[in-house]
């Protein structure tokens, strides 16, 4: 069922891996940004009129940096102008250092029911060299005040130094702290990121070192009672995230705000990147979309095979069937004939192995057009 | 008899590269009022670009001149111009037989060279007067005296006439011009005899057909003419004849003596041969002109499209290239790992080399090339014998009794100071010495039997960066020599890859083994399975290295805004997998085949 995005691109300070659009300079904007946020739902309140939403994300930058109320009043924009399902999942993303508890008192009242917290890692020094504004004690405090609550922690992978017994200390505070759903990332260091010249100069563990630090983690993930079921994400059983296996099933999401991306009517469209050309848009009255294209044929159909290939459940021939009319493994013939001992096949659901999920780039490539 | 013009002076000029070869055929052109100084771009001579880029010549051109010299006559000069280079031995000697005399360029900081010396026998062979010029006077390191002593010498020419010149800054070149007249004899030929034309060279034009560039020998040709070749039995109908000034200019008709083009709609490129004599067809010649002889090629190589639809364009391309380069051998070829193609003969290592650029710029196709081979001699254990270039074509070591290669006379040019690592290299390239000559103090020359497929793979690059650049270096065939010779093969994941196959001595192979193993593992980008990449001779593993399997190859995260982008990202790495090759079950870049040609050192 489609999902709705909001983002929020305001933080304390930017971390050295963020390619995110993020100004942790302009918080004083928050203000009028929110009101153009809610102005931009109006604008597609009456085309999105019928559709039933599911799930609410909202991401960032980091949506705890600012003022509750604004999360309040988004919330109650979304019930304003769309239709939610009975039971919507409402995801929020929290950085640990800029938590309280009457913020997340505030968030609950807003209906939000699931939370997303950037550990990172559980090595202070590491968490000051990436440029987290947040210690362990910082994560420890935030999720006693989440007792009890549905909540998802960040671990990342690759950062310098990093060792096999410093993810091991990470996985136990994040499983310790009662996570019902662990992300664990490799960093993938981006052009532009102050991090991208450690990168340049070989100062991060290599694709090899990742892969061992993930099988690793993934083992004790394992363990702990977390099952995979994306490339980088565990859950305990039922806890998986709704709004992200959304994405990998190829449905449709709305998003709102600077730099978000929306997939509607088989159409992919993203909104301006510039927060100042955002407002001065939506305030005249326009959508803010710079990029739209149609995703059709057989483009629809590699985004289909790629998503789904990212999952545990996998691709399934019924659901291909039922999107595009045929068989997956007739329209791939050729690419399927190359990669079929890469697979696993259960049913009508057909998975990559375990051991090739983390080179699935290979794999997938020889169905790309 | 009517006899040719005597105040015709058909002449070339032979240099060592840099010795300003090209800077004193721009300034005699200059002199001559053919090519007015700001018109000219600069070395005119040298129109192709590579040509320009590289400072050397490697097609001839041709062109006609007028002087008015001293004696108060005017002279009519053909200047044919020729490659420096030792691979282009066979383009100077097809100009050599098209002149009556050479101005022979000495630098005068340099001194003879190798290549000087190997051009004027060539001179001397074809019974070519020889004019020295002593040229760049003006720089400050000129020897005049020792460059004149030299020439007397090593050559054994008169040098005390030589004009001495600065080309580049125009100095005393009237003396030049004034050399060639009175050095360089006319032409003789009887230009009412019946027509003798030798063609030295022909280019194909889209709207003339087959430009065809002679020297008269005896007799005249005008459009409307019928004619023939001695080596083809078609007739044309002559639309044009002219001179070269250095862009084609008609004339009424070419006369006996003269040097120029002439057009007769030839549509064929394969119907005309350089070296060939053109005649009338109602009133033939009773007998061609010698010619030249027929050079072999001695270097080979296998030259695939990067795209294997392409395949036609590149035989175009190769077609025209062998309409005026004649020593450009080649035959269609069929490789399991690269497709259709052609192997391909060179007269050396540079000629291989400005080919294949010359397919890549002029025609805009992307090439693979394989590594260079020599022809060897195979003699089988049933009596039979043949030669074989391509290591693939090679039969099963069991099936052969013994194998010959070619061998080389090398005559190495060095300053004392670096013999030693000079004979140290020789010594690893199966080199055989024969003889140490003190030239001067500054020289000494070396000679050797070195086997050809030793020099074909790094020899020069090695000799030049052993010596700072110093030595000079010049060889011929000497014939074939029994030799125990192997045929390396180079497995991925098992697979035999027949492009990289190369035949090498038998002491070589493990050393060569090694080298390619580890070059092609660090050329090969890792796959979803470990990749054993296997030297062998005669099915025995002498070599090996291991591409390890990809250990991380993913998108970390992908969400909504994620997934144009990695959609995008993953069509962009399809694309480049479109260039690789497929050998079994290894995929294999284009690139990786140039792997086997790079020169690091065998460990």
């Amino acid at each position: 069922m489609p999902g709705i995005y909001l983002h929020i691109p305001f933080c304390k300070h930017k971390c050295t891996y963020c390619d995110f659009t993020s100004f942790p300079d302009k918080l004083a904007f928050a203000e009028a940004y929110m009101a153009c946020l809610y102005k931009e739902m109006q604008l597609r309140a009456e085309e999105l009129r019928d559709v039933v939403f599911d799930t609410v994300y909202i991401g960032g930058g980091t949506p705890s940096v600012i003022d509750p109320a604004y999360i309040y009043g988004a919330m109650k924009q979304i019930v304003k102008h769309f239709k939610l399902s009975k039971d919507p999942e409402v995801t929020i993303e929290m950085n640990p250092g800029t938590v309280n508890e009457k913020k997340i008192a505030t968030y609950k009242r807003a209906g939000v029911n699931r939370f997303s917290v950037g550990l990172q890692t559980a090595i202070d020094a590491q968490l000051e060299e990436i440029g987290r504004i947040h210690n362990v004690r910082d994560y420890l405090y935030c999720t006693t005040l989440l007792k009890g609550e549905n909540f998802s922690a960040d671990v990342m992978l690759g950062l310098r130094g990093q060792t096999k017994e410093d993810l091991r200390k990470t996985i136990e505070v994040a499983a310790g702290s009662g996570a019902t759903h662990i992300s664990m990332y490799a960093l993938t260091p981006e052009d532009g990121t102050p991090i991208y010249t450690q990168y340049l100069n070989g100062e991060l563990p290599d694709g090899d070192e990742v892969r061992e630090l993930y099988d690793y983690g993934y083992a004790l993930l394992k363990e702990k009672g977390y099952r995979r079921y994306e490339v980088s994400n565990f859950c305990k059983p039922g806890y998986e995230s709704r709004h992200n296996l959304n994405y990998w099933r190829r449905g449709e999401y709305i998003g709102f705000g600077v730099s978000a991306s929306s997939f509607f009517y088989g159409r992919r469209f993203t909104n301006t990147f510039g927060l100042d050309e955002y407002m001065k848009c939506v305030l005249s009255g326009f959508l803010p979309v710079v990029e739209n294209e149609a995703v059709e044929g057989e483009d629809a159909k590699f985004e289909f095979v790629m998503l789904a290939l990212r999952t545990s459940e996998g691709l399934s021939a019924a659901k291909y069937r039922q999107a595009f009319g045929s068989d997956w493994r007739e329209d791939f013939r050729e690419a399927y004939r190359r990669t079929e001992r890469y697979f696993e096949t259960e049913g009508d659901r057909t998975f990559i192995k375990d051991e090739y999920l983390y080179v699935q780039n290979k794999i997938l490539i020889e169905y790309a057009n | 008899m009517a006899s040719a013009n005597k105040n015709i002076r058909n002449f070339c000029i032979i240099a060592h590269i840099d010795h300003g070869k090209s800077t004193i055929a721009d300034r005699i052109m200059e002199l001559t009022g053919q090519v007015a100084r700001r018109d000219m771009e600069e070395q005119l001579l040298d129109s192709m670009d590579i040509e320009r880029e590289r400072g050397i010549t490697i097609k001839l051109a041709p062109v006609r001149m007028y002087y008015s010299a001293k004696d108060g006559q005017e002279y009519e000069f053909n200047l044919i111009d020729t490659p420096g280079h030792v691979d282009f031995t066979y383009e100077v000697s097809r100009s050599l037989a098209a002149c009556e005399g050479a101005v022979l360029v000495v630098d005068a900081t340099q001194g003879v060279e190798a290549q000087t010396l190997a051009n004027v026998y060539l001179a001397l062979e074809n019974n070519l007067e020889i004019v020295p010029v002593i040229n760049k006077i003006d720089l400050r390191s000129a020897r005049i005296e020792e460059t004149k002593a030299e020439i007397e010498d090593v050559i054994g020419l008169d040098a005390s006439e030589a004009p001495c010149v600065s080309a580049k800054e125009g100095t005393n070149m009237q003396d030049v011009l004034e050399a060639i007249v009175k050095f360089v004899p006319p032409p003789e030929g009887d230009t009412a005899a019946p027509l003798k034309a030798l063609i030295f060279d022909s280019y194909y034009d889209n709207y003339k057909g087959v430009i065809l560039f002679v020297r008269m020998k005896d007799g005249t040709v005008r459009p409307g003419d019928r004619i023939k070749t001695f080596l083809s039995d078609k007739i044309y109908e002559v639309t044009e004849t002219g001179a070269f000034s250095p862009r084609l200019q008609p004339k009424e008709a070419l006369l006996a003596g003269e040097v120029g083009y002439i057009a007769a709609s030839i549509k064929s490129i394969e119907d005309v041969e350089v070296g060939d004599t053109v005649t009338g067809a109602d009133r033939p010649a009773a007998e061609p002109l010698p010619g030249y002889k027929k050079v072999q090629p001695v270097v080979f190589c296998g030259i695939y499209p990067l795209d294997g639809s392409k395949f036609n364009d590149l035989k175009e391309a190769i077609l025209k290239l062998k309409l005026n380069d004649a020593s450009l051998t080649f035959e269609p070829d069929n490789s399991v790992a690269l497709g259709f193609g052609f192997r391909c003969g060179f007269l050396g290592l540079l000629h291989m080399e400005i080919v294949q650029e010359r397919i890549e710029r002029e025609f805009n196709l992307d090439i693979i090339t394989t590594a260079p081979s020599v022809s060897y001699l195979v003699h089988k254990t049933d009596g039979s014998e043949f030669f074989v270039d391509n290591p693939s074509h090679l039969p099963p070591a069991a099936e052969i009794e013994y194998m010959e290669e070619p061998i080389v006379k090398a005559e190495i040019y060095s300053p004392p100071d670096y013999l030693g690592s000079v004979m140290e290299l020789c010594r690893d390239k199966r080199g055989v010495f024969k003889d140490m000559t003190y030239l001067d103090t500054r020289r000494v020359k070396l000679e050797y039997r070195l086997p050809l497929n030793e020099i074909v793979y790094d020899f020069f690059d090695e000799l030049k960066s052993r010596t700072k650049g110093y030595a000079s270096f010049d060889y011929e065939i000497a014939g074939y020599e029994r030799s125990k010779l192997v045929k390396l093969d180079i497995l991925l994941n098992g697979d035999a890859c027949d492009a990289l196959s190369t035949i090498v001595h038998e002491e070589r192979a493990y050393a060569r083994g090694r080298t390619l193993c580890e070059n092609l593992k660090d050329a090969i980008p890792r796959q979803l399975f470990e990749i054993p990449v296997q030297a062998a001779v005669g099915g025995k593993i002498i070599a090996r290295e291991t591409v390890k399997a990809v250990r991380k190859d993913v998108l970390a995260k992908c969400y909504g805004g994620d997934i144009t982008r990695k959609k995008k990202l993953l069509e962009k790495q399809k694309e480049g997998k479109k260039r690789m090759r497929q050998i079994g079950t290894v995929e294999v870049p284009s690139e990786v085949f140039m792997e086997i040609l790079k020169t690091n050192k065998d460990k």
